[in-house]
C-alpha cells in the first residue's frame, strides 16, 4: 500500500549551512520524494546598489556576497575591473593576492569541517576547527584590519603592504595547522559514524554533473579533474606547483576526501608563494575615484573558491558607475536545480549533510 | 590559442553564416547571434564542439538603445576557450527561447531574469517567484526602476522619525558643517 506524501518545511534556519534558505520536502515515511528550494530570505539587492555607486564604492560591497569566504569575490571584482580598463597589477600584489586567497580558502575549509560534521551531529570537530580558524583570522586582522570582511584586494593591487615579519607568522601558523589537519583526520575520517552516514549518500555522478553544470569539489568528487586555477590560470597560479585531488564515489565521503587533500594543497601553495614573494610596488594607483571612468566594454572572470567556480560578469558603459555587475557562485547552480534532483530518494536526516556537501551558501544565491 | 579560435570561428560560420564574431585578447571569443538560432547554436556548441560547461548567463539593460542584451558564456575544458554568445531582445516585448533542456542550471538564471528584468522565456517551467515575495512593482533590475521613489511611494515613515528623511541634511543642520563638493551629487 502506498503511503500518503506529507509536506515538510526544512528551514529557513538549520544546521550545516551559512545563511537562511528553505527546502520544502515531500516525504513518504522517512524518504524524500520531492523537493523545492525556496530562497528570498537574504536578498539585499547588491547588484542594484552597485549601479548607483562608483567603481571603488561598489568594491566595498563585494566581500559581503558570501560570508564564509569573502576574498574570491573581491579578487574577481578587482580582476574584472582591471580587465576592462587594461590596468597592470604589480607582481608583488599578485603574490600577496594568491596568499590571501589561499588563507581564505583554508579558513573556509575550517568552517566546512565544522559544518559537515555538525550536520551529522558530531560537534567536537567544529569546536576544534573553528577554534583553529581563529589563528588565520588573527593573521587577517593584522594584515587588513578585519577578521571576516577584509576589503583588501582592490582594483590595481592590494590595499597595503605586508607588515614586518608577517611571512614568518604565516609560516608558523601553517606548521601548526598542518599538524592539526592530522588530528582532524583521526577525528573525522577514522570515525565509523561519519563513514556510515556519508558513504553512498548524496550521489552526483558524472552525467548529472555535466547536465547540471556542477563545479569545484563536487565535480572532482566524481573523478573529473577540473580546477580553474589550472585550466584558466589567474594571478600567478600558473607559476606554482600543486596538485588537484580527485576521488571516485561521487558521494559526500568522496567530496570530503577531496576537500581534505585540498586543505593540504593550500598550505603547500602558501609556502611556495612566501618563498617566491618578490619585492617592489604593491599597488598601481587608480585615479580620483569620484572621476574614475572605465572604457565601454565588459569582462567575465572566473575564480576557484572553496565551493567551486565563481563567475563575475561586469559591464561598463563608459561612466563612473558599473552598468551591470552579476555574480554567479557555486551555490547558484548547486543549491537549486541540483539539490532538488539529488534529494529525491534520500533520507530526511541526511538533507543538511547533503546541502553542506554541495556547498550551499544562500547569500551567494540571492545577493 | 589563435588556431583554435580560427577553427571554432570557421566551424560556426559554416553552420551559421550571418553570425558576427569579435576577437579579444586571451582565451575569449565573442559571437553576436539572433535569438531564433540560439537553441540550435547552443546545442551545436555543446554536442559537437565540446563546449559542455555553461558558465554564466548575464543580462544587461541598455535602456538608451531600447534593448536587453543577454550573454551566454560557455567554457570548453578541452580547448580552454571562453565563448560569449550575445543575444539582443527588444525591451518592449522581451521574449526569449528557453534553454534549460540543454543545461538544467539555466533554469535558475532564467527565473532570475524573468523576475528582475521581466524577460519571458517560452515554456519555462518553474515556480513564479524566485527571490522577491509578493512583488507588485515593475521588474526591479531594469534601469528605469527608481529605487528611491518606489520606496517613498510604497512604504511609510515611522511616526516620530520624519526628521530622518534626509540624514545628511539633518547632520548639517545640527553640526553646521558644509557638504563637500564631491558629496553633493549624492545628496537630495
Amino acid at each position: 500500500m502506498r503511503e500518503k506524501a506529507t509536506t515538510l518545511y526544512l528551514g529557513p534556519q538549520h544546521p550545516g549551512i551559512t545563511g537562511n534558505m528553505m527546502v520544502r520536502l515531500k516525504v513518504e515515511g522517512d524518504t524524500i520524494v520531492g523537493a523545492t528550494t525556496e530562497v528570498g530570505y537574504l536578498h539585499r539587492a547588491f547588484e542594484k546598489l552597485q549601479e548607483k555607486r562608483n567603481w571603488l564604492q561598489s568594491f566595498t560591497l563585494m566581500c559581503r556576497f558570501c560570508v564564509p569566504e569573502t576574498d574570491p569575490m573581491e579578487e574577481s571584482y578587482a580582476r574584472a575591473v582591471e580587465a576592462i580598463e587594461g590596468r597592470e597589477v604589480p607582481e608583488r600584489a599578485k603574490y600577496i593576492r594568491v596568499m590571501v586567497l589561499e588563507l581564505a580558502r583554508l579558513a573556509s575549509f575550517m568552517l566546512w569541517y565544522g559544518g559537515q560534521n555538525g550536520s551529522l551531529g558530531l560537534y567536537t570537530m567544529g569546536q576544534w576547527s573553528v577554534g583553529d580558524r581563529n589563528y588565520i583570522l588573527d593573521l587577517f586582522e593584522e594584515l587588513t584590519g578585519g577578521r571576516v570582511y577584509h576589503m583588501y584586494i582592490w582594483p590595481g593591487g592590494v590595499r597595503r603592504d605586508l607588515p614586518q615579519g608577517f611571512e614568518k607568522r604565516v609560516l608558523k601558523t601553517m606548521d601548526y595547522l598542518e599538524k592539526r589537519l592530522d588530528d582532524y583526520d583521526d577525528l573525522m575520517f577514522d570515525n565509523a559514524i561519519f563513514k556510515k552516514r556519508t558513504q553512498g549518500v548524496g550521489i552526483v555522478n558524472k552525467e548529472k554533473a555535466i547536465e547540471h553544470g556542477v563545479v569545484g569539489p563536487v565535480l572532482r568528487g566524481c573523478g573529473i579533474r577540473s580546477d580553474i586555477r589550472i585550466d584558466d590560470p589567474y594571478e600567478v597560479y600558473d607559476k606554482l606547483d600543486f596538485e588537484v585531488p580527485t576521488a571516485e564515489g561521487s558521494d559526500i565521503w568522496a567530496r570530503a576526501l577531496v576537500r581534505r587533500q585540498e586543505a593540504r594543497q593550500s598550505i603547500r601553495i602558501i609556502r611556495q608563494v612566501i618563498d617566491m614573494m618578490p619585492g617592489g610596488e604593491f599597488y598601481n594607483k587608480v585615479p580620483n575615484p569620484q572621476k574614475w571612468t572605465l572604457p565601454k566594454g565588459d569582462a567575465y572572470v572566473r575564480t576557484e573558491s572553496v565551493r567551486g567556480e565563481i563567475g563575475m560578469y561586469i559591464a561598463s558603459d563608459g561612466g563612473t558607475n558599473p552598468r551591470r555587475v552579476h555574480l554567479r557562485g557555486a551555490a547558484y547552480v548547486h543549491a537549486i536545480t541540483l539539490l532538488e534532483d539529488v534529494l529525491i530518494g534520500e533520507n530526511i536526516a541526511d538533507v543538511s549533510a547533503i546541502m553542506n556537501s554541495l556547498g550551499t551558501c544562500p547569500p551567494e544565491i540571492e545577493r | 590559442m589563435q588556431e583554435l579560435k580560427q577553427k571554432l570561428t570557421a566551424n560556426i560560420k559554416a553552420a551559421y553564416p550571418e553570425i558576427k564574431e569579435k576577437d579579444y585578447p586571451g582565451n575569449r571569443l565573442d559571437f553576436t547571434v539572433d535569438k531564433q538560432y540560439l537553441v540550435s547554436i547552443l546545442t551545436y556548441l555543446k554536442e559537437s564542439l565540446g563546449y559542455i560547461h555553461l558558465s554564466h548567463i548575464a543580462c544587461v539593460d541598455w535602456l538608451e538603445e531600447g534593448e536587453f542584451e543577454v550573454i551566454f558564456i560557455l567554457w570548453s575544458p578541452e580547448e580552454k576557450l571562453k565563448v560569449f554568445l550575445r543575444v539582443r531582445v527588444d525591451r518592449e516585448n522581451p521574449v526569449m527561447p528557453n534553454v534549460d533542456m540543454i543545461w538544467r542550471q539555466a533554469n535558475t538564471y532564467e527565473r532570475e531574469m524573468r523576475e528582475m528584468f521581466g524577460i519571458q522565456f517560452e515554456g519555462l517551467e518553474a515556480p513564479e517567484e524566485f527571490v522577491l515575495e509578493d512583488w507588485q512593482g515593475p521588474p526591479p533590475m531594469r534601469r528605469d526602476f527608481d529605487t528611491e521613489s518606489y520606496a517613498n511611494e510604497t512604504f511609510f515613515h515611522r511616526p516620530g522619525r520624519e526628521d530622518a528623511l534626509d540624514v545628511r541634511e539633518e547632520i548639517i543642520k545640527r553640526s553646521r558643517e558644509e557638504i563637500p563638493d564631491f558629496a553633493k551629487k549624492y545628496s537630495r
